[in-house]
């Protein structure tokens, strides 16, 4: 799983009303050098909650130095973006967890994949 | 035919598309291609184009590509010909002008060379390790395929037959495999069509007797045929092989393979006829040889009552073969298809909540490389398959895989631009019933992650399509207040309500103003709180398609999601 995905995801456990965004706990993470593209990284900056993508790095220890708040006129700045694009592209959870944050029920991440399905009594 | 312009000759081709999708072939030529002259009749598109033959063998929607020899009005017989007229008549009129095919042979073999020069270095690796293997596959195939091509043929009508074809083939996984079974199909028929014309025409007994004869003999050398079918197409990859035939004292060696149908097949006793007499014509025109098992160039003539078409096919595999997809689902043209539809602009998150191995997202990825792409699926091989797919098309930074029910969907409402997918409802997955009771729910599941201005794709089969339809024009007509009288009509809708209402209770992010254009990067987070409204389908009906899917058609639905309010 990557971070892109991960700042998508959400839980919709029963009775949860706010199960954005899911806490990390990783137990294998790696990180695959991806091909740098400038345009794709900004466009897909406006779709990105991000507080919680500096939140995920943060914990899975590659927030580098990406500020709190998004950079105004990020689009000229191939530095950012670049660190921007390690985030979301090259940092991969392999295997570990995913936590609901207000009822805990945990998603487990298996060979990247995270699995989001639900009980019939958690619907 | 040709004229000189800008970066090269006018090059008159056409494709075979399956059914219903000849306008998204159409479109494709004229938009990637600048083709002129285009034409499109029932399983075909004609054009002319100027691009070189690497872009052209790289059209999504098409299935295969000819080199257009003639295109005209349909072959008129006179009322009550005699075969010998029937015969002259047809040459005369087919054959036209010896220049003509020389020179259409002539631009047929530089095509070759080109696409052989940009071929031969990808394909010199894999034609060594096939050669070791192939023999055996090619005896299984054979073997296996016997019995199902003789029923097949029986029954067969030319109008289904392209499309079983195109099924039976896609069933099988490796190219080669597919290739050997073509051949062998080929081969099985002619035979079949031979002995049925012997049990159906007792007069001609002389003629017959001979070939039986070749039935037989056709049966026996099997392997031999197989080897030299591989030594064809090495030939054909190497344009140093082919130039000489055509220069030399060397005849060119071709054979004919005729569809016909309408008023004309009724004058000829089967198409074996028409090969023969069409061949026979050429042969004495131009000095060309007929050579059945080993030709150097096939030519493929379709005769209706609509027309007559005279091509030669550019490649070996159809262009729907895929190099870049490992396993395949859906056939890829539909996917392709279905992508295209959606209207993918750089930027966009597109999701396909039952994705299956990713055919579709595939598709979409090697065409818009600017969007992400989320696959979502319940079953775990499925995901696996998916996730081997993009690792060999190396998309895997685009496309990311998620588990997950598309009855509910871990995503946020109005968080994604478009959502694709292809209903699962052959024998493979699931089962229909299922499937048509759960429809409701995962199409307002899908209805709730789109945002206001994002677009639905949906390949449905006959019976869940009239199953939406039905299921939209409800929520539309009646609104939200239907709930509260009508049972049987409603149903479906009342036990929808609880699981809906929970979720559009949840107060949800809109991004207002329908989709930030590239231009309008404002800050999106400020974006409103509020309670959508009930049941009440925001989905607006763009378009139905019809297309095939090999044995069953399917239909593709396009939806806008509008703002409701």
């Amino acid at each position: 799983m990557k971070l892109l995905t991960h700042n998508m995801l959400m839980s919709h456990v029963k009775g949860v009303t706010k199960g954005y965004p899911l806490l990390i706990k990783a137990t294998e993470v790696k990180v695959n050098e991806v091909e740098f593209n400038p345009q794709f990284v900004s466009r897909m900056i406006p779709k990105v909650e991000w507080s919680a993508l500096v939140k995920a790095a943060e914990e899975l220890g590659h927030r580098q130095d990406l500020p709190a708040e998004l950079l105004a006129d990020y689009e000229k700045n191939e530095e950012f973006l670049k660190k921007v694009h390690k985030v979301l592209l090259e940092v991969e959870v392999i295997e570990g967890c995913l936590q609901c944050p207000e009822s805990g029920r945990e998603f487990p991440i298996t060979k990247g994949i995270p699995n989001m399905l639900l009980n019939e009594d958690e619907v | 035919m040709s004229e000189s312009r800008g970066k090269g000759k006018f090059v008159r081709y056409y494709c075979t598309a399956g059914n219903g999708m000849e306008p998204f072939l159409t479109d494709e030529v004229k938009r990637k291609l600048a083709a002129e002259n285009v034409c499109q009749m029932p399983g075909k598109v004609l054009f002319s184009s100027t691009e070189a033959i690497d872009k052209i063998i790289k059209l999504k929607a098409a299935e295969r590509l000819f080199l257009l020899l003639k295109h005209d009005s349909p072959v008129r017989l006179p009322a009550h010909a005699s075969p010998g007229k029937a015969a002259s008549v047809l040459q005369s009129t087919l054959l036209g002008d010896r220049n003509q095919w020389t020179s259409a042979v002539m631009t047929w073999s530089r095509l070759k060379g080109e696409l052989a020069d940009k071929q031969i270095t990808v394909d010199a690796s894999s034609l060594v390790r096939d050669e070791i293997s192939e023999r055996e596959e090619r005896r299984g195939s054979a073997e296996q395929m016997g019995e199902e091509e003789r029923a097949h043929v029986e029954t067969g009508k030319s109008a289904g037959e392209q499309r079983e074809e195109e099924s039976k083939t896609r069933r099988l996984k490796s190219a080669d495999e597919r290739d050997a079974h073509t051949l062998e199909k080929k081969r099985k028929k002619e035979m079949v069509q031979r002995v049925d014309e012997f049990s159906s025409d007792e007069d001609k007994g002389q003629v017959l007797k001979k070939k039986m004869k070749m039935v037989v003999d056709g049966t026996e050398d099997n392997e031999e045929q197989a080897k030299s079918n591989r030594e064809e197409d090495k030939a054909l990859l190497q344009p140093s092989k082919i130039k000489p035939g055509f220069t030399s004292s060397d005849p060119v060696t071709f054979r004919i393979s005729c569809k016909c149908t309408g008023s004309l097949s009724r004058c000829f006793s089967s198409t074996q006829e028409v090969n023969k007499v069409i061949g026979l014509g050429l042969g004495r025109l131009l000095g060309w040889k007929t050579d059945l098992k080993n030709p150097q160039l096939e030519v493929n003539v379709y005769l209706s009552d609509d027309h007559c078409l005279l091509g030669i096919p550019l490649t070996r595999l159809p262009l729907a073969n895929r190099s870049y997809i490992k396993t395949t689902g859906l056939r890829a043209t539909v996917a392709w298809a279905m992508a295209s539809l959606a209207q993918i602009q750089p930027g966009f998150c597109v999701v396909d909540p039952m994705c299956g191995v990713g055919t579709i997202l595939m598709e979409a990825a090697q065409e818009n490389k600017g969007a992400f792409f989320l696959g979502v699926d319940i079953d775990d091989r499925q995901l696996q398959k998916a996730s081997e797919n993009i690792k060999f098309a190396e998309v895997g930074n685009r496309i990311h895989l998620l588990k997950a029910s598309s009855m509910m969907l871990p995503l946020p409402s109005a968080s994604v631009d478009a959502v694709v997918c292809d209903l699962p409802f052959g024998r493979k997955f699931g089962n229909k019933a299922n499937m048509a009771a759960n429809l409701p729910v995962i199409v307002t599941e899908m209805e709730r992650v789109l945002c206001v201005g994002g677009t639905l794709v949906l390949l449905l089969s006959p019976q869940l399509s009239f199953v939406l339809k039905k299921l939209l024009a409800q929520k539309q007509d009646t609104g939200p207040t239907s709930n509260l009288g009508t049972k049987d009509e409603t149903g479906k809708q009342d036990c929808m309500s609880p699981s809906l209402s929970t979720k559009k209770q949840q107060t949800v992010q809109i991004h207002q103003g329908v989709k930030s254009s590239p231009t309008q990067e404002t800050d999106t987070e400020t974006g409103l709180h509020l309670r959508l409204p009930p049941a009440i389908s925001s989905l607006k009906h763009q378009a139905t398609l019809r297309v095939s899917l090999g044995a069953i058609d399917g239909l593709i639905h396009k939806y806008v999601k509008s703002d409701v309010r």
